[in-house]
């Protein structure tokens, strides 16, 4: 393609945007509330993402065991469930450290004098969080062990909860995405519909289809990178200010670093161009018959 | 140039425009199409620059079957075609200058050799000196030079005109007819769809006569009409 081509592409995008300054503007402004709302639920659910991270990987398994093994037992037991795919680590917890840790936690005069009534367990940490309903029952099966919690209900539930805050999440962005594409199409669809007589003109004269439609994917992208811009600005100062105001208030939330924002902002750029392309493309293919 | 052969053109509402037409149209002649209105004038100048497809029969232009053509190929044939229409299909906002030069950029011409071309065709046109007009402070006559211009500055095999003057006062007409004339001298093939009887009858060029889509005459040095 010759630069003079490109040129020309260019000049009739920016001629056509700012004949139709008003209708640009609304779509602009449009693409912009829509990838707000779409940004701010994107924040929500990594933020959300990343919070339920954190407790999913503190969920653990911890296996007591009976009170009649011995030492050797014990370190053969820990040898045989080592074998087991997904375990990360095992733990041993003693009845000492047990009775420790929970002096530790309801106060240590409580306790005193009072005969040790905790078993011998370990602690097991699992590679996928998933996977740990199905590893507690493996090492249910082995002799020697008394008894296996993990949470059992509350694991299931969490998982369920972030499924669903993810489908949801989709959903969500799905309509935004869907709802930024129908008005940038309309959008563009006025400047076919202003320019068709150009447009004729042009097929007569000889345009193949791709130069007829470059002038209006470039206006649909060039709004949708101004829409995404304008929605990157109001997004970076919206979240810094969360973010300072929850680091402040309330710590032991842990929200994304805001340097992870600039990650996500490329992305955005890049979704308000396609939005804007596609847009633009739907409404050719429908109202410019070429 | 331009073989026709057997062509017969039924729009979809089963209106038959085009009925059996067989002819032949060689580089450098000039040729009128005349008939009532309704006979098939404009159709048959729609199926030479694949606006229309014909029902049955073949259209081949310079050795090539157009009927075959797929659609990404017909921008290439239309830029050996020049179009002219009787409403002028200028763009109001663009001066007489970028209204020719459009059509340079459109096939993606160099911007040197679109500033070297359109002076030249604008000059032949006798229209040089309104470059920066736009149509609407133009004459009929004038906007329709303006769109002869915008026709000729890529060089075409052919011009075609579907009643060029029709929008036109009897003198400005003669202007026009004399322009394509003189196109026509220069070795560009002409094929004018009219009405203007007088013009016609005048210019002793071919003339085509159709009758309800049925090719009645085809005759060399011809007038309007025969009858009478
Ligand atoms: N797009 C179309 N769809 C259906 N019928 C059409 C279409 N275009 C033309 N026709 C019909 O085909 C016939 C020939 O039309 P055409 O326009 O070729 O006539 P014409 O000779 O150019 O007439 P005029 O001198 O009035 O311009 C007419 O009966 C017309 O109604
Ligand atoms: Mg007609």
């Amino acid at each position: 393609m010759r630069f003079s081509t490109i040129k020309y592409f260019f000049k009739e995008s920016f001629t056509s945007l700012v004949r139709n300054r008003w209708m640009s503007l609304a779509s602009i402004g449009a693409v912009a509330s829509a990838l707000i709302i779409l940004g701010s639920f994107l924040l929500l659910s990594v933020n959300f993402d990343h919070i339920l991270k954190d407790v999913e990987s503190q969920v653990e398994i911890t296996a007591y065991l009976e009170d009649s093994l011995d030492q050797d037992g014990i370190s053969r037991l820990d040898k045989d469930l080592a074998v087991i795919t997904g375990i990360k680590e095992i733990k041993f917890i003693s009845k000492e450290v047990a009775i420790e840790e929970f002096k530790e936690q309801v106060g240590r005069e409580l306790l005193e004098g009072i005969d040790n009534p905790l078993p011998n367990s370990f602690r097991i940490k699992v590679n996928d969080p998933h996977e740990v309903a199905s590893i507690a029952e493996k090492i249910e099966k082995f002799s020697g062990i008394d008894e296996v919690k993990y949470g059992k209900g509350v694991v299931e539930k969490l998982f369920n909860i972030i499924h669903w805050v993810r489908v949801i999440g989709l959903i969500i962005m799905a309509v935004f995405a869907a709802v930024s594409i129908f008005i940038i199409s309309n959008t563009i669809r006025l400047t076919v519909f202003a320019r068709r007589r150009e447009i004729n003109i042009m097929k007569y004269i000889g345009a193949t289809d791709w130069f007829v439609r470059w002038p209006f994917l470039i206006e649909g992208m060039v709004l949708g990178l101004i829409g995404s811009s304008l929605a990157i600005g109001v997004l970076a100062a919206a979240y810094n200010y969360l973010y300072i105001t929850v680091k402040l208030n309330l710590p032991m939330i842990s929200l994304l670093p805001k340097e992870y924002f600039y990650d996500y902002a490329l992305g955005f750029l890049g979704i308000g161009m396609l939005i804007g392309a596609f847009g633009s493309s739907f409404s050719i293919k429908r109202f410019l018959n070429v | 140039m331009i073989e026709i052969y057997g062509v017969t053109k039924i729009y979809p509402g089963g209106q038959v425009a085009l009925k059996d037409i067989n002819l032949r149209i060689s580089k450098g002649e000039f040729v009128f199409i005349v008939g009532p209105s309704g006979a098939g004038k404009s159709t048959l100048i729609k199926l030479l620059f694949r606006e229309e497809l014909p029902t049955r029969g073949q259209i081949f232009f310079g050795g090539k079957n157009i009927t075959r053509f797929r659609p990404r190929e017909i921008p290439y044939l239309r830029r050996r075609i020049g179009i002219v229409f009787q409403d002028f299909r200028l763009l109001p906002e663009k001066t007489v200058y970028e209204n020719v030069s459009f059509a340079m950029e459109v096939v993606e011409a160099s911007g040197r050799d679109i500033r070297k071309r359109v002076p030249h065709v604008l000059e032949r046109v006798g229209l040089a000196h309104k470059a920066k007009a736009r149509p609407s402070e133009l004459s009929g006559g004038e906007q329709q030079r303006v769109a002869l211009a915008r026709a000729l500055v890529n060089n075409p095999d052919i011009l075609v005109a579907d009643e060029p003057t029709g929008n036109l006062d009897p003198d400005t007409s003669w202007d026009i007819m004399g322009l394509l004339d003189d196109i026509n001298k220069r070795g560009t093939t002409v094929v004018v769809a009219s009405h203007a009887r007088e013009l016609v009858d005048s210019m002793k060029k071919r003339v085509l006569q159709l009758e309800q889509g049925s090719l009645v005459r085809d005759e060399e040095r011809g007038v309007y009409s025969n009858e009478i």
